[in-house]
C-alpha cells in the first residue's frame, strides 16, 4: 500500500503513457501529464480529441488500457472508483447527472456524508446536523445558498453546474477535475463561473476541460491540447496560443485576440 | 392540524358505525391500505414496482398463526409480546432478502423477479406442511387477549389498525427524511452518480425493500388476526393484484393515496354483490382501474388534490 506523500516535491498527478483503447480504435494514446499540487491546468481540444475519455481514465469511470496514474505518488491506475474518491480525487460530468428528486441540501448532505455511521442513518436528519452547516457552506462556495432548499429538478441549467462544483468540492477535494463546466451557460452565467473557479482553494489541485477559450486562459497557469487522442502542444497560456499547431487544428487558422 | 382534521373523524367511526361498517369495510381498509403503503413507498422512492409485497405480508402473517393459537395444532404457542416483534423481524428480515435479490433489476425486470419470488412463496407455503400446512394453511387463529379483551373484538381490532396505519405513515414520513431515506431517493434519480460519491448502491435499495417488508408485514399480522385464518390463498395471485390495484387507484406516487385506494376497493368488493352479481367483481374493479389509469393515472389522491386547488383558485377574487 503506498503512502500518499502531499510534499510539494511530490506531483499531484503524474500520468505516464495512459492510453484507452475502444476496439481498435485509440480514444487516447501515450499520454504524459504531469501536474504540481494547487496548479490549475486547462485541457483544449476539438470534439472527439480525447479530453472525455482521459478523464473517465483518470477518475476510475473506466480502466486505462496502457500507462499508469499517480496521485501524489500513489499508484492509482487500477484503483476502483471508490477508492480515488477516497484519496481525494473529485470530477464534474459534462451532462449532469443530478438526483431531480432531491432539494440542494439533501444533495449536498449526501455529498458531504453519504450513508456512513450505523443505524442513525435511519433517522430523521436534524436540522442542527453539523454536517447539514458543510453542506450549506458548500452551497455558499459554489454561489447557490439561495436554492439551497429548492428541488434539483427546478434549478437552470447554470445553476446546476454549480451544484456540479459544490458536490465535487465537499470533503476537501485534493484534485478537482472538472469537465467542461461551463457548457450550455449563458453569456450572463459565464464571468460567474470564472469567478467562482478562480476562487476555489489555492492548494486545490484544478484540470479542466473547457472549451471556452477565454475562460480555459483566464483560470489557468498551464494548459495542455489534445488532438486525435494525442497530446499536441502543452505550456503556459500565452505559448498555446501562439502555438501554429494548435491555430491550425483547434482553431481552424482564426487569429485568437 | 391537517392530520387532526384525519384523525379525529377516524377516531369518533366506532361510535358512528356499526360493526358491520366498522370492521369489514374500514377495518379491512385500514390493513389492506398498510399492506398498499409498503407498496407505494417502493413505488415512491425507490422508484420500483415490487409484486412481492403479499409475500412479505404473508411471512409476518405465517409467523403470528404458527407462533401463536390456531386450530391445526401446528406451530409453538408464545406469548404475543413475543411473537410479534418475531413477526414483523421476520417480516423486515424476509423484505431485505427480497431486495438482496432484486437489487440490480429495474423497471420490468424488477417486477419480472418480485413476481416470480411471490409466486414462489405461493407454491411454496401450498406445498410445505411442516411450517405452512400447505394448501389449507391455519386456520381458527385467535387474536391476543389483552386483559380480557380479545384483539378480534370489532373497536379494538379498529383501533389497532388505525394506531398501525398512523404509526406507519409517520414512519414513511420520517424515513424518507433520514440519510437513508435520502439515500433511496438518490439511487432512483441516479444510481450511477450514488456510486461516483461513494456511497454503495446495494444498501440503500435493500434498507427500501427491509423497510417495506416491515409495514407489509405489519398489515400481514393484523390481516390474520382479522380473517382468523391464514392459506396460501393470502399470497396469491389474487392478493398480489389486489395490492397493485389498491396502490394505483389511490396513486403510486401518494402514500396515503393506499388507504384511498383500499376503502374505494373495499366498498366494490363489499357492494358488487347489490350493485352487479358477485361473480362480476372482477370487472368491475377492472372497469374502476381502467378509468383511473385513463382520466387520473396518478390516482384518486392526486384527483382530490387537484379538485382542492381548483375550489381555492375559484375562491380567490381574479384582478
Amino acid at each position: 500500500m503506498p503512502v500518499i506523500d502531499t510534499h510539494n516535491s511530490v506531483n499531484a498527478l503524474e500520468v505516464r503513457g495512459i492510453g484507452k483503447r475502444f476496439g481498435a480504435f485509440w480514444a487516447v494514446q501515450d499520454i504524459n501529464l504531469t501536474v504540481r499540487p494547487g496548479e490549475r491546468r486547462a485541457i483544449l481540444g476539438p470534439n472527439g480529441a480525447g479530453k472525455t475519455s482521459l478523464f473517465n481514465v483518470l477518475t476510475g469511470d473506466t480502466n486505462a488500457s496502457a500507462g499508469s496514474i499517480k496521485m501524489f505518488g500513489a499508484d492509482m491506475t487500477r484503483m476502483p472508483i471508490n477508492k480515488r474518491i477516497r484519496h481525494g480525487l473529485r470530477r464534474t460530468y459534462q451532462h449532469a447527472n443530478l438526483f431531480n428528486g432531491l432539494t440542494v441540501r439533501d444533495t449536498l448532505f449526501l455529498a458531504v456524508a453519504g450513508i456512513r455511521g450505523g443505524w442513525g442513518q435511519l433517522l430523521p436528519l436534524k436540522a442542527s446536523d453539523h454536517r447539514l452547516a458543510e453542506a450549506e457552506r458548500l452551497a455558499e462556495v459554489a454561489g447557490i445558498q439561495t436554492f439551497f432548499s429548492h428541488e434539483v429538478s427546478s434549478l437552470s441549467h447554470g445553476q446546476r453546474r454549480q451544484l456540479e462544483i459544490a458536490i465535487a468540492l465537499a470533503e476537501n477535494p485534493k484534485v478537482l477535475l472538472l469537465d467542461e463546466p461551463a457548457a450550455g451557460l449563458s453569456p450572463a452565467e459565464r464571468p460567474k463561473l470564472s469567478e467562482l473557479l478562480m476562487s476555489l482553494p489555492k492548494d486545490v489541485t484544478v484540470v479542466l476541460i473547457e472549451h471556452d477559450m477565454e475562460i480555459a486562459l483566464q483560470t489557468s497557469e498551464s494548459v495542455s491540447v489534445l488532438f486525435n487522442g494525442k497530446l499536441l502542444a502543452e505550456g503556459a497560456p500565452t505559448e498555446i496560443m501562439e502555438n501554429e499547431d494548435v491555430h491550425r487544428v483547434y482553431i481552424g487558422g482564426a487569429h485568437v485576440h | 392540524m391537517r392530520y387532526a382534521l384525519i384523525v379525529i373523524p377516524l377516531l369518533l367511526l366506532p361510535v358512528l358505525l356499526n360493526d358491520f361498517w366498522l370492521t369489514q369495510v374500514m377495518t379491512r381498509a385500514l390493513i389492506l391500505g398498510i399492506v398498499a403503503l409498503s407498496l407505494s413507498f417502493l413505488a415512491k422512492y425507490l422508484g420500483v414496482v415490487s409484486f412481492a409485497q403479499a409475500a412479505m405480508a404473508g411471512a409476518g402473517g405465517y409467523t403470528i398463526a404458527y407462533f401463536g393459537p390456531n386450530s391445526v395444532n401446528i406451530g409453538i404457542e408464545l406469548p404475543f409480546w413475543i411473537s410479534i416483534p418475531l413477526a414483523l423481524f421476520l417480516a423486515t428480515a424476509f423484505g431485505g432478502l427480497i431486495g438482496c435479490v432484486a437489487r440490480r433489476s429495474r423497471g420490468i425486470y424488477a417486477i419480472m423477479i418480485t413476481l416470480a419470488i411471490g409466486i414462489a412463496f405461493f407454491y411454496f407455503t401450498r406445498q410445505n406442511y411442516a411450517l405452512f400446512n400447505g394448501w389449507t394453511g391455519f386456520s381458527g387463529v385467535r387474536a391476543p387477549l389483552i386483559g380480557g379483551i380479545s384483539l378480534r373484538a370489532p373497536v379494538p381490532l379498529y383501533f389497532m389498525s388505525l394506531l398501525s396505519a398512523v404509526v406507519s405513515m409517520m414512519l414513511v414520513s420520517g424515513f424518507a427524511r433520514s440519510p437513508m431515506g435520502l439515500a433511496i431517493q438518490a439511487v432512483r434519480d441516479a444510481p450511477g452518480r450514488v456510486m461516483a460519491l461513494g456511497i454503495s448502491v446495494s444498501t440503500p435499495i435493500i434498507a427500501a425493500f427491509a423497510f417495506s417488508g416491515l409495514l407489509a408485514g405489519t398489515g400481514g399480522i393484523l390481516n390474520v388476526w382479522y380473517q382468523e385464518r391464514i392459506s396460501s390463498f393470502s399470497v396469491g395471485f389474487g392478493p398480489i393484484i389486489d395490492i397493485l390495484i389498491i396502490a394505483v387507484i389511490g396513486g403510486l406516487r401518494y402514500p396515503s393515496g393506499a388507504f384511498i385506494g383500499a376503502i374505494v376497493f373495499v366498498m366494490l368488493d363489499t357492494f358488487a354483490v347489490d350493485l352487479v352479481d358477485r361473480e362480476r367483481f372482477n370487472t368491475l374493479i377492472g372497469t374502476v382501474l381502467l378509468l383511473i389509469v385513463i382520466f387520473a393515472p396518478n390516482g384518486l389522491q392526486q384527483l382530490v388534490m387537484d379538485g382542492a386547488a381548483k375550489l381555492r383558485r375559484a375562491k380567490q377574487p381574479t384582478n
